[in-house]
């Protein structure tokens, strides 16, 4: 019973810890997505400035990353389609530490465009490559956490029975014996 | 089986309304896993249109103007070009831009041919500002070269195919471009019949010219960055010169 008491704290903290790690990512993807969007155009131009895509691609991308960065944050803030709009918001995450890896090796000194702007750094601007791809990993590794331990709390996929995992939170919640044996077993 | 009938009946009773509880909890669940799907699948629908949507939305704001016709344009003697019919004097838009800067060329993709339009319509005289805004290499070479070759074309048609020329041949910022004979050729293609453009050109004898130009314009106007677009002397939001539509409903704003 003393051995199961901090797994059982840990088993109440999870869907909590998965609710902060959603409004997180997707509070950054709906600022980052809302900046972006007002100018289109801009964001073509950042996407182009990483020099990974082709252009008629990098066009697509810049037309429609914000609007999707938008739509997959505010399905993480409510919690719908936690799983789905979880693995998607790690991937562009992963993306974006890719992108701003591959700037930073190719020599380009772009602003990285993550929150609006981007394009090419005027003189005297330093790129803060380290600093974007350290919160972007970080928000990657959020999002997995979201996709491993989904919902979480105050999630509509609760609400509506969309959740899978979440009746194995309650029985465990309800019995933390069964589990807490195994592992003292 | 092998016990008594009263048993068995009582056993038989008991296992039809298990059984009845079972197909009854089945068809619960085959509800409840219908309901699912039509949720998850209603949301995902949804979802995806809203980024289609706005994607779709994204690209037609910014779809060009269909270009039209092209007001009377003139080299000035500080390399300056304006554009605007006779007797329009304002508004004025001021077009300060730099052929090597990508954004630069993503405006002009967007946004050229409504500025054209404009002062084609008398809505507006525009006045282009080529500057050199990199103070790094390879970027910087570029567009001084590029630079000071536009100051090789005197007539104002020929100025302004060659400026069309050289976002469109636009080089990468990391590489060496706009090379000297580049220049020339493309001169040649906007139809440069001046006398000496391959060596007004080759010799670069325009460079320094630009880099006191841009220097002095710079200076003048505190520029951020390029491209700036500024309407009777104010800059413009980056959102309104990149949406030709927005673009287009301020100048004619300001020129009533």
């Amino acid at each position: 019973m003393v051995a199961s008491q901090p797994s059982r704290n840990v088993r109440t903290a999870v869907p909590w810890v998965t609710t902060v790690a959603r409004l997180v990512l997707g509070g950054v993807l709906i600022a980052a997505g809302w900046l972006k969007i007002g100018n289109p155009s801009d964001s073509v131009v950042a996407v182009k400035a990483y020099q990974l895509l082709p252009d008629s691609l990098a066009t697509t991308v810049g037309y429609g990353l914000p609007i999707l960065e938008i739509v997959v944050g505010v399905l993480l803030v409510v919690g719908l389609m936690t799983r789905v709009a979880g693995v998607i918001g790690a991937l562009l995450m992963f993306a974006f530490v890719f992108g701003i890896a591959w700037a930073w090796a190719h020599g380009l000194r772009i602003d990285c465009g993550c929150f609006g702007g981007g394009g090419q750094l005027g003189a005297g601007q330093q790129p803060a490559y380290l600093l974007d791809i350290l919160r972007d990993f970080g928000l990657v590794v959020l999002g997995a956490w979201t996709v491993r331990f989904a919902p979480g709390h105050f999630a509509l996929d609760s609400a509506l029975g969309l959740a899978g995992g979440e009746r194995v939170y309650r029985q465990d919640d309800h019995g933390p014996g069964v589990h807490g044996q195994e592992e003292m077993g | 089986m092998g016990k008594g009938e009263r048993v068995m009946s009582k056993g038989e009773r008991a296992k039809s309304a298990r059984e009845k509880i079972r197909a009854q909890q089945a068809a619960e669940r085959a509800r409840e896993q219908r309901k699912r799907v039509v949720t998850y699948m209603t949301v995902g629908v949804v979802a995806v249109a809203a980024v289609g949507l706005g994607a779709w939305y994204a690209a037609s704001k910014s779809q060009a103007e269909q270009a039209g016709d092209t007001a009377p344009t003139t080299v000035q003697s500080d390399g300056s070009v304006v554009m605007a019919k006779s007797g329009v004097a304002k508004p004025v838009i001021d077009i300060y831009e730099d052929f090597q800067c990508p954004a630069c060329k993503q405006m002009e993709e967007v946004s050229g041919s409504t500025f054209r339009n404009l002062a084609a319509e008398g809505l507006a005289k525009v006045v282009y500002h080529p500057i050199t805004i990199f103070s790094t290499e390879p970027t910087k070479s570029n567009s001084v070269r590029a630079g000071a070759a536009a100051r090789c074309m005197t007539d104002g048609k020929q100025w302004l195919a060659f400026h069309d020329l050289l976002y469109k041949n636009q080089p990468s910022e990391t590489v060496e471009g706009f090379k000297a004979d580049q220049l020339v050729t493309w001169a040649k293609a906007a139809g440069a019949t001046a006398p000496g453009i391959d060596t007004c050109i080759t010799s670069q004898k325009n460079a320094q010219a630009q880099l006191d130009y841009s220097a002095k314009v710079n200076k003048e106007q505190k520029l951020q960055g390029t491209p700036t677009v500024k309407l009777n002397g104010t800059a413009m939001d980056n959102n309104v010169v990149f949406t030709p539509k927005d673009l287009r409903d301020a100048v004619t704003k300001a020129a009533k």
